[in-house]
């Protein structure tokens, strides 16, 4: 069973990183510059299988959060980065290619521009649609739609 | 005939460079190759979202080069109604009638998905009663949904008869789950806390009798009359190979990485609702074909009867749900709940802030890392093979578009 000091060793070498004890597991929190070379990093350290990929509006930016797993170990380990509201999210599939449909997603349903993505396209909806995970976009029924 | 082009095709004259047609209609691409000097052009085809193979409204864009292909994409979002946004509108009671249409074929185990992460959330003891009751609605659930993928992967090979015998038997289990939760498909059985209410009386004996001609009589026989079929069996043997290191690469769960030879089971790897207390086996392939994803989701159908049996011999007393508060406002916080469904590891990740609303909801839907690998996996197959491929795979739009 892996800590958080083992982790953090393994990451130590990554500018800002940073890694906690959450509720939700060992969360590891990077600049959105070193998202790569984390990723990269926990890889190499057999954390290979790259479970979920999502996005979460925080209210002040989108946090991203890389659902990493190590199936020797039985582990899994969350990397998270913010991206600025209409910033660029880019893509980790050469890394991880499970991040391939899920950063689509992420990126059409939190208004983002995806780059270094092989595929850029919306996944789900149509050109036009809002970015409909964000909190500034409402839940309209089919009449306030129309109007 | 006065098109010269026509003359040189009938002269059998044509040759490299000799004409070009001035524009390519779109999607029509020039192959690099060609064939004794006769360019062969690569086609898309359009396979969808009304393709009666594909499984729901999948659109799979397939590139062929004759009857090859070359480049696969699929098109999604045909069944997209926005499920984690709804979700942050809806009380954390209401999240499980949001899961059964994700995975509608598997709703038990969607829902219980839900209900574990909103457990984790508000630190609640579930009675063990509880966990039993879900553990053989699961397992139930499991088999009827493995039924509606042997019914229509037939389907895919042409026939037909497998297919109704198939739905008779997955009838005997709705009615069960009908009887045990009200419902056919949309259960809404599973909620925070436990479940609804306990087995009507009687309904043990239905079960056992069930499990009995399913073990014995009807496995046996659906197997023999599919597995057991020579043509089946050149059909899907070698075809959609998926390697051990592609399904780790791509996120695979569920039959379809077990069938790569990767021995992972969220029941036994991490277990949750009664399966710490069970014994069953997790069936693992070899190559990662086909007919191997036939094989695991076959033999799993075997260890669900058997859990089911255990389940039913070993059903505790006590009550079947946990008191919890009628409007649940679970603490600030995030966390992660997976359950194995049919599927693979359908997963919700719940944040709250608090409040009597998810702040996020997301539901980790197996079937969009299966379908991503399948565009791995098609180029190179002929074209008749790619149905039999996605077959295989079992992929559930409804859980892919949310």
């Amino acid at each position: 069973m892996l800590r958080v000091a083992d982790v953090e060793r393994l990451v130590a070498g990554i500018e800002g990183a940073a890694a906690s004890e959450e509720r939700l597991g060992i969360v590891v929190r990077v600049g959105r510059g070193s998202v790569e070379e984390t990723l990269a990093q926990l890889k190499v350290a057999g954390f290979n299988w790259l479970v979920d990929l999502l996005g979460t509006d925080t209210g002040e930016h989108v946090e991203i959060t890389y659902h990493l797993r190590s199936y020797e170990a039985g582990q899994d380990v969350f990397v998270k980065t913010a991206v600025p509201y209409d910033g660029e999210l880019a893509s980790v599939w050469q890394i991880c290619p499970a991040a391939l449909m899920p950063e689509r997603e992420t990126a059409e349903l939190f208004g983002l521009r995806l780059s270094g993505h092989p595929n850029p396209k919306r996944l789900l909806t149509t050109d036009g649609v809002e970015p409909l995970l964000r909190k500034d976009v409402a839940v309209r029924t089919p009449e306030e739609f129309r109007r | 005939m006065s098109d010269p082009r026509y003359e040189v095709y009938e002269a059998g004259l044509i040759g490299e460079g000799m004409h070009e047609p001035p524009v390519l209609p779109a999607g029509l691409r020039r192959s690099p190759s060609g064939v004794d000097g006769l360019r062969t052009e690569h086609l898309v085809v359009n396979m969808g979202p009304q393709h009666p193979s594909t499984h729901g409204v999948l659109r799979m864009l397939v590139e062929v080069d004759g009857e090859e292909v070359v480049n696969a994409e699929a098109s999604i979002g045909y069944l997209h109604r926005g499920i984690e946004k709804l979700a942050e509108h809806r009380r954390y009671d209401a999240l499980g009638t949001l899961m059964d249409r994700g995975d509608y074929v598997s709703g038990i185990m969607g829902e219980l998905a839900a209900a574990l992460a909103v457990e984790q959330l508000l630190e609640v003891e579930v009675p063990r009663k509880a966990h039993w009751l879900r553990s053989l609605t699961s397992e139930l659930n499991r088999i009827a949904s493995h039924l509606v993928w042997y019914g229509t992967f037939g389907l895919d090979t042409g026939a037909m008869g497998q297919f109704l015998y198939a739905m008779r038997d997955r009838e005997a289990i709705l009615d069960i789950l009908e009887a045990i939760s009200g419902q056919r498909m949309m259960f809404n059985y599973v909620r925070p806390g436990g479940v609804v209410r306990d087995l009507p009386p009687g309904i043990d004996a239905k079960i056992r009798a069930f499990v009995d001609g399913f073990e014995n009589v009807y496995l046996p026989e659906h197997d023999a009359l599919l597995g057991g079929n020579e043509i089946f069996q050149s059909r899907v043997k070698g075809i959609g190979v998926i390697t051990r290191e592609q399904a780790l690469a791509f996120g695979l769960t569920g039959p379809n990485l077990r069938a790569s030879g990767v021995r992972y089971d969220v029941r036994a790897n991490r277990p949750y609702a009664a399966y710490p207390e069970l014994e069953f086996e997790v069936p693992v392939g070899e190559t990662g074909d086909a007919w191997d994803r036939y094989l695991v989701r076959m033999e799993e159908m075997r260890q669900a009867a058997r859990l089911i049996r255990q389940l039913i011999d070993g059903m505790p007393e006590g009550p079947h749900a946990a008191k919890v508060p009628k409007v649940l406002r679970p603490p600030a916080g995030e966390v992660y709940a997976a359950v194995e469904s049919s599927r693979g590891e359908t997963g919700v990740h719940l944040v709250s802030d608090g409040s009597e609303h998810p702040y996020r909801f997301h539901y980790r839907a197996p079937s969009l890392f299966a379908l991503q690998a399948l565009e791995e996996i098609v180029p190179g197959h002929l074209i008749a093979d790619v149905v039999m491929i996605i077959g295989s795979t079992d992929v559930m739009m409804g859980e892919i578009d949310r």
